[in-house]
């Protein structure tokens, strides 16, 4: 009998000793990634953190500004779909670009489509300041919410062959994504710190284009870093990138609007 | 080229007389220096602000003369002397007419 309470007090001192280690075994398997906001200067991070001194205020007034401004034939504005934005528009930046009706869209295409078909407007390019403006503004509204990217097996399909577009070496420099964001993360290239490239804060207010710019922008900028032929604004290729980043980056925390050197 | 003349000014609504505060003023325009090219090897017209003048009850208190070498979105910080209950008008003047205006209120204890 004591011995049958002693041997069931051991199993229970020794499920004591496994749940009191569990937290220390979680902090060792802590998330390794890292938004490169971590890596900016403390006048970069002030300049994001702080609404006076974001530069994106600008799209993001402009942004709101159109979101309600009517047009076409009907009168119709974002906002008499859409209704505020600030209910509405919540985490949808956090799961693009994403698979509508079988193809993968991304939110700059999502804006343009519901614009030409809802409000009869011309399409915009992707660098417009009409297209900036409306993005930065509905993805601002996902700020401080975790990226979400759908699981499902045609999802996961375009994000693969994302993950191999980023392993290619490409250009002339022959170098792949993943050789400078994977195996060099934290490292300097020149005299900038090498980022683990995780899309939190797109679109992002860059202070060497003195402007916003989408993600596709930034991608094709690397490419161009490489010698590489870069992928066409929109093109399947660029949004299954894209697509391969969020998935990489699911789970950690939208910041937009970012500001970057 | 930035048509709109949006401008945010963060400075205190309330001060001691005497204090010092700090006022930034950030403006959005392109601040197209005039010797860039378009895609088509076309120089893009000069498009700059020229000028920031901040007064105080009609009183000048900062001036600034900007050129091509600022960068978009200029944003400048100052400071001045909390003197008396007043109004800030902040003035930017540039290229092709452009000029906005915008006022903020300071209440002095």
């Amino acid at each position: 009998m004591s011995l049958a309470i002693r041997s069931t007090l051991r199993l229970w001192l020794l499920g004591l000793a496994v749940l009191l280690s569990w937290p220390a075994c979680a902090q060792q398997a802590k998330d390794s990634r890292q938004s490169s906001y971590e890596l900016m200067t403390p006048e970069i991070q002030a300049m994001q953190a702080n609404p006076d001194s974001n530069p994106a205020a600008f799209w993001l007034l402009d942004g709101q500004a159109l979101w309600s401004e009517q047009h076409g034939s009907e009168r119709k504005s974002c906002a008499s779909c859409h209704g505020d934005a600030a209910k509405t528009m919540k985490g949808v930046a956090a799961s693009f670009p994403k698979l509508q009706r079988g193809r993968l869209t991304s939110l700059e295409e999502q804006v343009n489509q519901c614009r030409t078909t809802h409000l009869e407007l011309p399409s915009v390019s992707h660098e417009s300041k009409t297209s900036l403006a409306l993005t930065t503004y509905i993805a601002a509204q996902s700020k401080g919410m975790p990226i979400q990217v759908e699981a499902t097996p045609a999802a996961m399909t375009q994000v693969e062959t994302g993950r191999l577009m980023f392993e290619q070496r490409m250009g002339q420099l022959n170098l792949s994504c993943a050789q400078c964001h994977d195996q060099r993360a934290g490292l300097k290239l020149g005299g900038s710190s090498i980022p683990q490239a995780h899309p939190t804060g797109y679109p992002i207010y860059r202070l060497e284009w003195q402007s916003m710019g989408s993600l596709e922008r930034r991608l094709r900028n690397c490419m161009i870093g490489v010698r590489a032929e870069p992928f066409a604004f929109d093109s399947t290729e660029i949004k299954q990138l894209e697509a391969f980043l969020m998935w990489r980056a699911r789970g950690m925390l939208i910041e937009t609007p970012g500001v970057r050197p | 080229m930035s048509k709109t003349s949006r401008s945010l000014v963060t400075m205190p609504s309330q001060a001691k007389q005497g204090d010092i505060i700090d006022i930034k003023v950030i403006v959005q325009h392109d601040m197209e220096s005039g010797f860039r090219r378009d895609e088509q090897g076309s120089i893009i017209p000069r498009d700059i602000l020229r000028g920031f003048l901040c007064t105080y009850n009609g009183t000048e208190v900062f001036r600034a003369d900007l050129h091509p070498g600022t960068g978009a979105n200029p944003m400048i910080v100052f400071s001045t002397v909390a003197t008396e209950t007043g109004t800030f008008e902040f003035t930017w003047t540039g290229d092709n007419d452009y000029l906005a205006k915008t006022t903020s209120q300071l209440t002095v204890t």
